[in-house]
């Protein structure tokens, strides 16, 4: 087996033979398994092995970024060479400064977990068989369409030119469960998803109820009047929405290109006083912690919007050497890119209200469960459009009608600033995501 | 090691020799190149690879599948026990994938090219985006602008023991070019791309200036422009946007995995008046502007598949499981993003056949209405068990007594699949397909390169969200 921490000093050494004045190597092995079912039962299961290298290679300040899945040692040479060679030709980069010269790990807990890893076909395909066979007894109108559990071991490794290697060890599960419902010719479906480092917090039950409830309930859905509403995003959406259009805009990439609205405004109150959001990489059990970022620097905490007001962006090394800052160990790769800055784990306080009485005390609102394309918001704007799929009518406290096809609307730093009513005291990890569910005022909805 | 029929039938020989019923050997070696140039800098001058190979074998009906990057003797002796070895364990908990008969296709498909953009030097590629980069920047009111070009080459060997021996390669060329526009405290942005199936001959006979320039002044007109007021509206659908939304919108339900699993509001609908009578929507494997898939990764050719015809839904895509669940003909759709993933059902290029309507007859019955354009649009997404849609539009225009109006920015319309095709009114002539070389379809985690398209079309109502 090809070992990741011999791939890096090997194509690190073998650039700077090439000429390159600095060099970076990334590599990383992943072994899986994924187990899939369906309504005839678990019938499919996949496995597999692959190593991937990236390197990074600066003559001057001319660079070139390249890599892929490597069969053998020697095809990191040739990743290299090819880099080296198109560096060369490459025009200058003037804020160039330099790769990151300080690497290091910061301490992290429950990332791995010995079952995941041990990627036992048996173990996963049962998660998958109960899962399926669940729903229809919680509800005769409910049947489970589809479910998958799967489980990831990587081994990863980073150095460069001015720090000898970093290494980790990871595990990733993941377990999916779609439940329909049909009853007197209506339809309706839900799909709950959950995935972290280790099994130590999963509940098959909770996934498999949850999707059941709301499939169940949302049977009979149809669309409300067009108008303004006040809307509860329950946490899984709230998460997506930040994910869509307030991560992308803390990027210093996007605040130093000026695609952010957010440029210009540190330390400016741009969100609610209720909201405090912190970044945080090295959260236990949560799937966007990693003792180090994508290039070797230590993942750290930092409190980004603090009581509304925006204390930090997101940096990686080369973001952070334009701001004359230092990285805040958010640098990612998107497989051969160039790194960027991006969210580790997000987690946002929650508030002080049960969520029972936040529902109670909504005069004319819909309770979302459920969102499609909010992630095509603009994070440019600032704008939020998201098409509600599973929502709930609430009048007077009451729930009256399941919800589904209306459109929600609006500028994200009204409905998070002046439009923001209430934070649950409630919260949920999804993803890497740790929320609580928001309520928002005056949201423009578009229906009937 | 290579890519190459004769490693397919070593690997396939060995997989049989191990006691399965059934096998198909999947080899690829996938190479992209990517330049990226932000608001007058060179971002990224990447290059990726994909190389590896996949094997799917069936012991007594169960289907077990394995990969790796490493194409050496040793890792195939491993891969086909490791997927030697689920497939027997899934016989403990699991079904047997029933899946149909049919000999594998015997195929040659190569992008034919007279100037291959890996062989063009480096320096002159970057110099390319440099200038376009240079060129959306200088229009008044933009403020950020990000220019790519990419080239692709995919090549991929089906050998299986149905049959099999295929190969493809496939070279695409493209640029892509997004352009920020600030007015006062509005920004706004477009992104558009074009994709060319062939070689670089194709990006040096292409007036790109003229293509970029054209998404800069978009983008500061949209950001002086107001979003629409949301409701119901009657719409004109370009011929840009129109393959976007079949794709997304119908194309996904129309999936033979998701109609055998009941997650697709098309189950059990075959036969069935869907949509109005003016409308004709097929897959096909090699249409023109389209993404050439000549045969699909389990080694079935790929051919026209038309799903509805005049309005009746007369089949579904498949692969070969999906074939004998529902009972309809195979059409080839089993398709991979890689050797890492097992092949799900999946479009290949799909579209809506083109009507006889001119285009200006379809403005000429919206007395109040909206023109929703294709160019900037952000993409789109669907929950095929209940039927709804959504996308995000580019810049669109507001239709008054059947004329243009003002444009609108930051426009999601939404609706549900069988309610909207049943509204279409008018249908016209003018036919386009398109493909991209910087993205596709994501269906599963998985990104697949497809094609889609169609005419104008008009629909008698669309809900839109805006401002």
């Amino acid at each position: 087996m090809i070992s990741v921490l011999d791939l890096v000093e090997r194509g690190v050494k073998r650039a700077e033979a090439l000429g390159a004045s600095e060099a970076e190597v990334y590599v990383v092995r992943e072994e899986s398994l994924s187990v899939k079912g369906s309504v005839r039962g678990v019938e499919s299961v996949e496995s597999g092995e692959a190593v991937n290298a990236f390197v990074r290679v600066v003559v001057g300040k001319r660079l070139s970024v390249q890599g892929g899945m490597v069969s053998r040692a020697e095809d990191v040479d040739t990743i290299v060479e090819g880099a080296v060679k198109v560096a060369k030709l490459s025009p200058e980069d003037p804020n160039w400064v330099s790769l990151p010269r300080r690497l290091g790990s910061t301490p992290t807990f429950d990332l791995v977990d010995s079952v995941v890893r041990s990627l036992e076909l048996n173990y996963f395909a049962q998660f998958v068989k109960r899962a399926l066979e669940m729903p229809k007894d919680l509800d005769r109108r409910a049947f489970a369409s589809g479910a998958m559990a799967s489980a990831t071991s990587v081994a990863k490794a980073v150095g460069n030119s001015y720090q000898a290697p970093v290494y980790s060890e990871q595990t990733l599960f993941s377990f999916g469960i779609e439940v329909k419902a049909v009853e007197s010719g209506f339809e309706s479906g839900f799909y709950s998803y959950y995935t972290a480092p280790t099994l130590r917090e999963f509940r098959l039950e909770k996934e498999v109820d949850y999707a059941t409830r709301i499939a169940v309930e949302t049977l009979r859905a149809r669309r409300v009047e067009t108008g303004v509403y006040q809307v509860l995003l329950m946490p899984r959406v709230f998460a997506s929405v930040l994910g869509s259009l307030i991560v992308p805009a803390v990027r210093a990439d996007m605040v130093q290109k000026r695609r952010s609205p957010l440029a210009g405004k540190l330390y400016s109150h741009v969100l609610s006083e209720q909201l405090t959001i912190i970044d945080d990489g090295a959260v236990p059990n949560m799937p966007g912690s990693t003792p180090f970022d994508d290039e070797g620097v230590a993942t750290k905490r930092k409190t980004v919007f603090d009581r509304g007001v925006l204390r930090t962006y997101l940096y990686d090394t080369y973001t952070a050497n334009m701001d004359n800052k230092e990285s805040t160990g958010n640098a990612k790769r998107s497989g051969a890119s160039n790194t960027y800055p991006d969210a580790t784990n997000v987690l946002v306080l929650p508030g002080t209200s049960p969520l029972d009485s936040i529902i109670r005390d909504i005069k004319r609102g819909i309770v979302v469960h459920g969102t499609i394309g909010e992630w095509l918001s603009n994070p440019v704007s600032g704008y939020l459009n998201a098409t509600v799929t599973h929502g709930f009518l609430v009048e007077g406290g009451e729930i009256k009608q399941a919800v589904k096809g209306v459109v929600i609307s609006g500028d994200v730093y009204k409905l998070l600033g002046g439009d923001l009513a209430a934070l649950s005291k409630e919260f949920e990890a999804s993803s890497n995501y740790i929320v609580p569910a928001a309520l928002l005022n005056s949201v423009s909805v578009a229906g009937e | 090691m290579s890519v190459s029929i004769d490693f397919g039938q070593e690997v396939l020989a060995r997989a049989l020799s191990s006691g399965v019923d059934e096998a198909v050997v999947r080899l690829q070696e996938r190479v992209y190149e990517l330049i990226v140039f932000d608001s007058g800098l060179l971002r990224s001058y990447s290059v990726s690879r994909v190389v590896g190979l996949g094997v799917e074998v069936v012991v007594n009906g169960f289907v077990g599948y394995a990969y790796t990057s490493a194409l050496s003797r040793e890792s195939v002796k491993h891969v086909v026990e490791r997927a030697t070895k689920f497939a027997k364990g899934l016989s403990a908990i699991g079904r047997e994938a029933r899946r149909v008969k049919v000999g594998g296709v015997k195929a040659f498909y190569r992008t034919p090219f007279s100037q291959d953009p890996f062989g063009v030097d480096s320096s002159e590629k970057a110099a390319l985006v440099k200038d376009l980069n240079r060129v959306g920047m200088d229009v008044k009111g933009v403020v950020s602008a990000v220019t790519r070009f990419a080239c692709e080459r995919d090549r991929r060997v089906v050998v299986s023991s149905l049959g099999a021996e295929a190969l493809s390669e496939v070279l695409a060329v493209g640029v892509s070019h997004l352009s920020v526009a600030r007015s006062g405290e509005v920004m706004e942005r477009v992104l558009d791309q074009k994709t060319f199936i062939g070689g670089y001959e194709n990006i040096r006979s292409f007036d790109w200036g003229s293509f970029v320039e054209d998404v800069s002044r978009l983008a500061v007109r949209a950001s002086q422009a107001r979003a629409p007021s949301p409701g119901v509206y009657r719409a004109v659908i370009d011929n840009e946007l129109i393959g976007l939304m079949l794709h997304e919108a119908f194309g996904h339900a129309s999936e033979g995995d998701l109609v055998m699993y009941k997650q697709s509001v098309l189950y059990g609908r075959l036969g069935e008046r869907i949509a109005g009578e003016l409308v004709t929507i097929v897959d096909d494997g090699l249409a023109e502007g389209g993404y050439p898939v000549a045969f699909d990764d389990e080694g079935v050719v790929k051919r026209r598949t038309v799903v509805v015809d005049s309005g009746v839904l007369r089949s579904y895509l498949t692969n070969r499981q999906a074939s004998h669940e529902l009972g309809v003909n195979v059409s080839g759709n089993a398709r991979a993003q890689d050797i890492t993933f097992k092949p799900i059902v999946r479009q290949t290029n799909f579209y809506m056949l083109p009507g006889n309507a001119s285009v200006e007859e379809l403005f000429e019955g919206v007395s109040e209405g909206i023109y929703l354009r294709g160019k900037g649009a952000m993409g789109g997404q669907v929950d095929p068990a209940i039927g709804t849609f959504t996308f995000s539009i580019g810049p669109s225009y507001i239709v008054r007594g059947g004329e243009l109006g003002e444009l609108v920015r930051g426009v999601v319309v939404s609706g549900n699949i069988l309610e909207t095709l049943s509204n279409v009114e008018l249908v016209a002539k003018d036919l386009k397909v398109s493909t991209s070389v910087f993205g596709g379809c994501g269906k599963d985690g998985q990104l697949a390169r497809v094609g889609d398209g169609g005419p104008h079309i008009r629909i008698s109502k669309i809900v839109v969200g805006g401002g």
